[in-house]
């Protein structure tokens, strides 16, 4: 495990703290049939440091989730580069994690076995990958469920195991590709409270897609907003709230509305 | 509720039955109502005691007295290795056809053209080919039940989401690994369906191969008793087949949950 940090300002964090992940100029262009190519993503560049919980938020189609796979590793860039820790970074693997929209657990395992996953083949004695596993199963509240397959747990329990089975692995970035989107608005508050929660107490540094301003606005440091496609960076927006943030309070809510406003203005 | 009550208690072991034993009464019916002669449709007591002549009597008491263990024999190994041919070839070729493009680019035109050739055209060239006897048979069987078992391994290995692999990939899974983590496992019910199916036209070509020139088998048996016009050999023989092929079928469905996980809790 990571030593725990101690909590720095936001501020501190965007200054003082290493770049983790540095990206630069890339755009991403699709074949379309037969009518040659659409630019959905054109010259992004941005930098996360230790830490730091960056939104990337645009509406649908804007290409953030393209981003997000860049990122990850599973779609190469037409253009451009993506840096971790200084390392031009390449095929996916558990440096960088994802935590999809959908489903993506192994149906076939519980969910026990699903956080246990990333671990086969680490060196590790049985017992310390026990140890480790039922940690973040209670982590994320699970301690319970941990025999129970995927399709009897409900979305919001699925999403906080696909949070342990990539937080047991100690990303140096973790991408969310709007996790809690499909989730009822109860169940998406609690989620984004664990999610804060695992993050002052962990430091990860995150990227989080959303088009939720509301969520943006309680979990961000810095918000990239998107233009409309083809997806460029259209702002960068410092969220100066202190935390934890509650959604009742004045400020919160007009930072929302001077974001939503800005998002109507695209 | 009714369902419940139905799927929970043992009256629902009876239901598979239910059809069977209508079918039974219905044929008992008709014997002994004389709607059928006894040389178009045996009375029910003479079948079993040809049944139980032909498993259990002694050699040589009748023409097919105690033979069952015999034929029982040969057919299985020809179905086993028949069947098992089909498995090797088929779910590896499935599996990277309906992951591969190229490979399916490949197989396709060939393999659903010789799909559309009957079963039965194959027999000549095989008797040919292999000659009489227990090649001939496998051949067969192999060849039939490829068809299933690899079409449902490609159908089953292609709607495997690209978010499990790339979520394996993201853990550190590569490819050769991922396929026995998690490729196979998330095709799972297409490949026993696919095994299901192989195996069940495996009994049904097994009988064809045995139709011509083997002394033992129950598909020889039936061809026999067709010669010397023994029709209760051929429904006894049919029974057999029938029942053994259930068997066989939930054999393979509780070998298939006892080795696999995935095929004990998604299938």
């Amino acid at each position: 495990m990571k030593p725990r940090l101690e909590i720095v300002s936001a501020e501190k964090r965007s200054t003082t703290l290493p770049v983790v992940l540095d990206v630069e100029h890339v755009s991403k262009r699709f074949a379309v049939n037969g009518s040659g190519e659409i630019s959905v993503l054109e010259d992004i560049g941005f930098t996360v440091r230790r830490g730091e919980f960056i939104c990337i938020l645009g509406r649908s189609g804007c290409g953030k989730s393209t981003l997000l796979k860049i990122l990850a590793g599973f779609t190469p860039p037409s253009a451009g580069t993506v840096r971790l820790n200084g390392k031009p970074a390449g095929r996916p693997g558990p440096d960088r994690c994802v935590v999809f929209q959908e489903d993506a657990l192994f149906a076939w395992l519980t969910v026990r076995e699903n956080i246990a996953f990333g671990l086969r083949g680490r060196a590790m004695t049985r017992l310390e990958k026990e140890r480790k596993v039922a940690r973040f199963l209670s982590l994320v509240g699970l301690t319970d469920f941990a025999d129970y397959l995927p399709a009897e747990i409900s979305g919001g329990m699925k999403q906080r195991v696909s949070l342990a089975r990539v937080l047991i692995l100690q990303p140096e970035i973790l991408l969310m590709d709007e996790p809690f989107a499909a989730l009822d608005a109860q169940t998406r508050e609690e989620m984004q409270d664990l999610l804060l929660r695992l993050w002052s107490e962990m430091s990860h540094t995150i990227v989080f897609v959303t088009h939720d301003v509301g969520e943006a606005a309680l979990l961000a440091d810095r918000v990239l907003l998107f233009d409309r496609a083809p997806g460029r960076i259209k702002e960068e927006i410092r969220i100066a709230l202190a935390r934890p943030r509650q959604k009742v309070e004045d400020d919160y809510y007009a930072l929302c509305r001077s974001i939503t406003a800005k998002i109507k203005a695209l | 509720m009714i369902r419940r009550i139905f799927l929970t208690t043992p009256s629902h072991r009876l239901l598979n039955w239910l059809i069977p034993g209508l079918f039974f009464l219905a044929w008992l019916g008709v014997c002994e109502i004389g709607l059928a002669p006894p040389y178009l449709l045996p009375h029910p007591k003479d079948v079993l005691a040809t049944a139980s002549s032909y498993l259990f009597g002694d050699a040589g008491q009748t023409a097919y007295a105690g033979r069952f263990f015999e034929d029982l024999m040969a057919s299985g190994t020809r179905v086993l290795l028949g069947f098992g041919l089909a498995v090797i070839a088929g779910i590896p070729l499935g599996v990277l056809s309906g992951r591969l493009a190229l490979v399916n680019r490949l197989l396709s035109t060939t393999i659903n053209a010789l799909r559309a050739v009957p079963g039965i055209s194959w027999l000549p060239l095989a008797m040919v080919w292999f000659g009489i006897g227990i090649k001939t048979t496998v051949f067969l069987v192999a060849l039939a039940a490829f068809f299933p078992v690899y079409l449902n391994a490609e159908a089953g290995a292609r709607q495997v989401s690209p978010t499990l692999l790339q979520a394996g990939a993201m853990m550190g899974v590569r490819r050769l690994r991922g396929t026995f983590a998690i490729l196979l496992p998330a095709a799972m019910p297409n490949i026993i369906t696919g095994l299901r199916l192989g195996m069940g036209i495996s009994w049904a070509y097994l009988v064809l191969g045995e139709l011509t020139g083997v002394p033992n088998g129950l598909g020889a048996l039936i061809m026999d008793a067709r010669m010397l016009g023994r029709i209760d050999i051929i429904v006894v023989g049919i029974i057999l087949i029938a029942l053994i092929g259930r068997l066989c079928d939930v054999g393979l469905h509780q070998v298939l949950r006892l080795s696999f996980k995935s095929a004990r809790r998604i299938s």
